[in-house]
């Protein structure tokens, strides 16, 4: 019935069509409008709660500046001035939502830098190791799903790989690959941003166990599909099992692994920090951890803007994938 | 003009080589070095600052020591030698410091290190806005920082106070020019030093490179050689991971490291294709201190049984496999000019007395763990650890010395790893039974004022919290009398009192730095009295 409707939609006459199309440029005009809506609510909310509970947890912010050093009342003063701490919380608040508005995001009461320019500097390396994460984690998935589904025992092979790439803390799988690729067999660097090369361990380290996860359930989607009427029909065209499988059955198993994938993302920006400190690479990751042990208040608060502003591009970027894998979707609008 | 206690010529070099706890140095010597090269190094902590007045991490001295530099310099012996200061005299009235300043230095942004230039970062590092902590130190008892001609500066003291010397002697001087400049506080290529080496470029979370001074001619006498630094380039890696750079090196990706795990040492030790170097730290060992205004250690007998009921000495044996000192008094033994050693072998484990010393405080009673108690309270002292100086195995050994006072003595040392805020809180409001902690660099027993005297009058890290009035008047006397023997006996009487009088904490072992490096990398080396890795001015490399 699939292949059928996808034929359907291609054969529809032209002039329904145009009207179709101003139809849905109204729909996707309100869409983005709503988009951007819930975008800003969003990004308010990481603001005020970040906000908020790094004011809740212990320790007060002039006790963690001044650390183990001497401290007097004028160095206490002096502090709070230079930071602007003297005024009520709800002002601070105020004024650190007007700054953003006007682009300042301050500057780090640790790091003593500017803010943005601190994370104009970080963002890139995580971003590039994410994102080769998030490629190791496709392709794996993929090959592993596409490569077993249904077959019995490679599957179990499979999946019994895949439960132990998932249980394995990323820590210890990139001491390991290190300790093969880069100490003994001497093939890829250890440390930093420099080269392509450098990527690939920390990459792997950090993608693999997300392909596991993407990898089973892509599996289970692709076995349903199998089964699925469809699947004779094409069977009866005379394609062969592999062409099934990625050209018919993997559009059919995407849809709940490009739902997953979107959000261990997430998980992927927050993996970063400890692959990022055992392969010596610059990002984000440390920064916030140091930020929010410290209470880098500026540094926090930008960090939340980030990560929530990359969510919301993160879920419009999976819902307009949605539409790209699965016609029916795009019919409803 | 008072003590100039083995301040040597400037001519009269130094070859000192010899540095405490060298384990085993190669014969190297036999060469003669060759410039040129670059060298890659991996290292445990990034600097939090680049601005070396406002970096208070031992850890980040041998980066930032290529750039910046002081007035005088030490020598093993714990004397001064002329660095950017050629000559210096104190007052007879032990109140006004003179220095005469090396002619010909310049900062490598070109501007020349005269008086002005050091007089300006005097009175800069006592402004509170600049320099938060670090301007109720040293800098506080300077009233002025004058400049009557170019090559003399002139600082006048409120008062006596004998740490002033080894303080100011040791503060890095940066260009005026970098007062004005944005990094500041951040420190970067703008703050300009006079060192051997020039910023090239930071990548944070990744390196920090240096390119050589082609300029620089003013090593003090015992830095190993005179002129221009040997490397044309040095990098330092941030590996903060203790086996990522032990395989870093091994498989030949840097030269050299430092922070080397006690299981790894042996791994360079006995390789001929490594050198290995290790030196104690000074300042105070790592201690458990107990709190005197909380919880059961307010009675001294309590305090008495935890120091009576913990092995140590087996302790730090099983723990580091013999790859770390036993620590005994309120300062390491690095710390040369003020360590009585007479206190080490004067108390110890012994369980009778430990046990004896808790029956006596009442504590008679054993509940159904076995734990001693007293109307119906645990004998339970809360260890408070803070995450962040959580190394070394730190965890490991609190275990054991945790296994040890309740097998031995029924007393239960309750762990609790705490984050920095918790941390801060616990230690405004003295809600702990014990700290354990070391601390570094703070040469000249100005560790001991911090340690010792009372919170609000500057004890900033006084983990027992104690305020006993003695402590104080000896604090007070020592650091008022420029007399090195009185000093010395005053803080060991502080010692014998501290320790085996009153029980503020149980020293456990000595901090200490690890170095190894490739065998073709020479000239690596500890800095002659602090004990920290050395600067890369007298490295080379061997082709």
């Amino acid at each position: 019935m699939d292949v059928e409707n996808v034929t359907a939609l291609r054969q529809v006459p032209v002039s329904p069509a145009s009207r179709h199309f101003s139809l849905m440029r109204a729909t996707l005009l309100s869409q983005v409008l709503g988009r951007v809506g819930s975008g800003i609510l969003v990004l308010w909310a990481a603001i005020t709660l970040s906000f908020i509970s790094l004011h809740v947890a212990p320790g007060d912010i002039v006790s963690l500046l001044i650390g183990e050093q001497l401290r007097t009342p004028v160095i206490e003063a002096a502090i709070r001035a230079e930071w602007g701490l003297d005024e009520p919380l709800f002002s601070q608040y105020l004024s650190y939502l007007w700054r953003v508005l006007h682009g300042d995001f301050g500057r780090s009461y640790i790091l003593q830098t500017d803010v943005a320019t601190l994370i104009l500097s970080q963002i890139l390396p995580t971003l590039k190791l994410t994102a080769a994460a998030l490629v190791v984690a496709v392709v794996f998935a993929v090959i592993s799903a596409v490569a077993t589904a249904g077959l019995r025992w490679p599957r179990r092979i499979a999946g019994a790989m895949e439960l132990v790439l998932v249980s394995t803390p990323s820590f210890w799988l990139g001491i390991v690959l290190l300790f093969i690729f880069s100490f003994t067999l001497k093939l890829f660097p250890v440390a930093g941003d420099r080269t392509f090369s450098a990527l690939v361990l920390p990459a792997l380290s950090l993608g693999l166990s997300l392909g596991a996860v993407i990898g089973q359930v892509l599996r289970e989607g692709l076995e349903r599909a199998l089964e699925e009427p469809f699947a004779l029909t094409v069977r009866s065209w005379g394609a062969n099992g592999l062409t099934l499988r990625l050209r018919h059955g993997l559009r059919h198993a995407a849809l709940p692994a490009v739902t997953l994938t979107g959000w261990l993302i997430g998980n992927l920006l927050s993996g970063a920090v400890i692959t990022e400190q055992v392969f010596g690479r610059p990002g984000l990751g440390k920064i916030t951890v140091d930020a929010v042990l410290g209470k880098d208040l500026p540094v926090v608060l930008a960090v939340a803007i980030l990560s929530a502003f990359i969510y919301v591009v993160l879920s419009t970027l999976v819902d307009i994938l949605y539409l790209l894998i699965d016609p029916r979707l795009r019919a409803r609008t | 003009m008072v003590t100039r206690r083995g301040f040597i010529g400037g001519a009269s070099v130094l070859a000192i080589s010899a540095v405490i706890g060298v384990r085993s140095a190669r014969a190297q010597d036999s060469l003669s070095p060759v410039s040129g090269g670059s060298l890659a190094w991996g290292v445990e902590t990034e600097p939090s600052t680049l601005n070396p007045h406002l970096n208070g991490q031992a850890k980040a001295k041998l980066i930032l020591r290529n750039v910046y530099e002081s007035l005088l310099a030490r020598t093993a012996d714990g004397g001064y030698v002329p660095w950017l200061a050629t000559d210096y005299t104190i007052s007879d009235e032990g109140k006004t410091y003179t220095f005469t300043l090396r002619d010909g230095v310049a900062f490598s942004d070109g501007e020349k290190l005269d008086a002005a230039a050091v007089a300006l970062n005097f009175r800069k590092l006592k402004e509170a806005t600049y320099s938060g902590s670090i301007s109720a130190g040293h800098v506080s008892h300077v009233v002025e920082a004058l400049a009557p001609d170019p090559r003399t500066v002139v600082l006048k003291l409120d008062t006596i106070y004998s740490p002033f010397l080894d303080g100011a002697a040791g503060i890095e001087i940066i260009s005026p020019k970098a007062f004005a400049s944005q990094q500041l506080k951040s420190g970067g290529s703008e703050i300009a030093g006079t060192g051997p080496f020039i910023l090239e470029r930071y990548v944070k979370g990744q390196e920090i490179r240096f390119v050589k001074n082609p300029a620089y001619n003013w090593a003090p006498p015992n830095a190993g050689h005179q002129g221009p630094a040997y490397l044309d380039e040095i990098t330092y890696r941030f590996l903060p991971e203790s086996a990522v750079r032990t395989g870093a090196l091994t498989s030949g990706q840097v030269d050299v490291i430092e922070g080397i795990s006690g299981n790894d040492a042996a791994l360079f030790k006995e390789n001929p294709d490594f050198t290995y170097q290790s030196a104690i730290n000074t300042g105070t060992p790592y201690t458990l201190y107990l709190n005197v205004t909380h919880g059961p250690t307010v009675d001294v007998k309590v305090r008495k049984a935890v120091l009576a009921a913990i092995d140590v000495a087996r302790v730090i044996e099983s723990v580091y496999r013999g790859e770390r000192t036993r620590a005994w008094g309120v300062l390491t033994p690095a710390d040369t000019d003020f360590y009585d050693k007479s206190i080490e072998g004067s108390y110890g484990f012994d369980a009778k007395l430990a046990n004896r010393l808790l029956d006596e405080a009442g504590w008679t009673a054993r509940d159904a763990d076995g734990l001693r108690s007293k109307d119906g309270q645990r004998l339970s002292i809360e260890i408070v650890q803070s995450q962040a100086t959580l190394r070394d195995q730190r965890d490991v050994l609190l275990q054991a010395l945790q296994a040890q006072a309740r097998q031995n003595a029924g007393i239960d040392l309750a762990l609790n790893y705490v984050d920095a805020g918790t941390y801060a809180d616990r230690q405004k409001s003295g809600q702990y039974g014990a700290i354990p902690n070391s601390t570094t660099t703070q040469e000249n027993a100005v560790t001991i004022y911090f340690h010792y005297l009372p919170r609000d009058l500057g004890g900033s890290i006084n983990y027992s919290r104690t305020e006993a009035p003695e402590v104080l008047a000896w604090l007070r006397g020592a650091a008022s009398t420029l007399d090195h023997k009185e000093r010395f006996d005053i803080y060991s009487n502080l010692q014998r009192f501290a320790i085996l009088e009153q029980a503020y904490g149980l020293p456990l072992y000595v901090p200490e730095d690890q170095v190894a490096a490739a065998a073709n990398v020479h000239g690596v080396r500890f800095r002659p009295f602090k004990h920290l890795p050395e600067n890369a001015y007298n490295i080379w490399v061997e082709r």
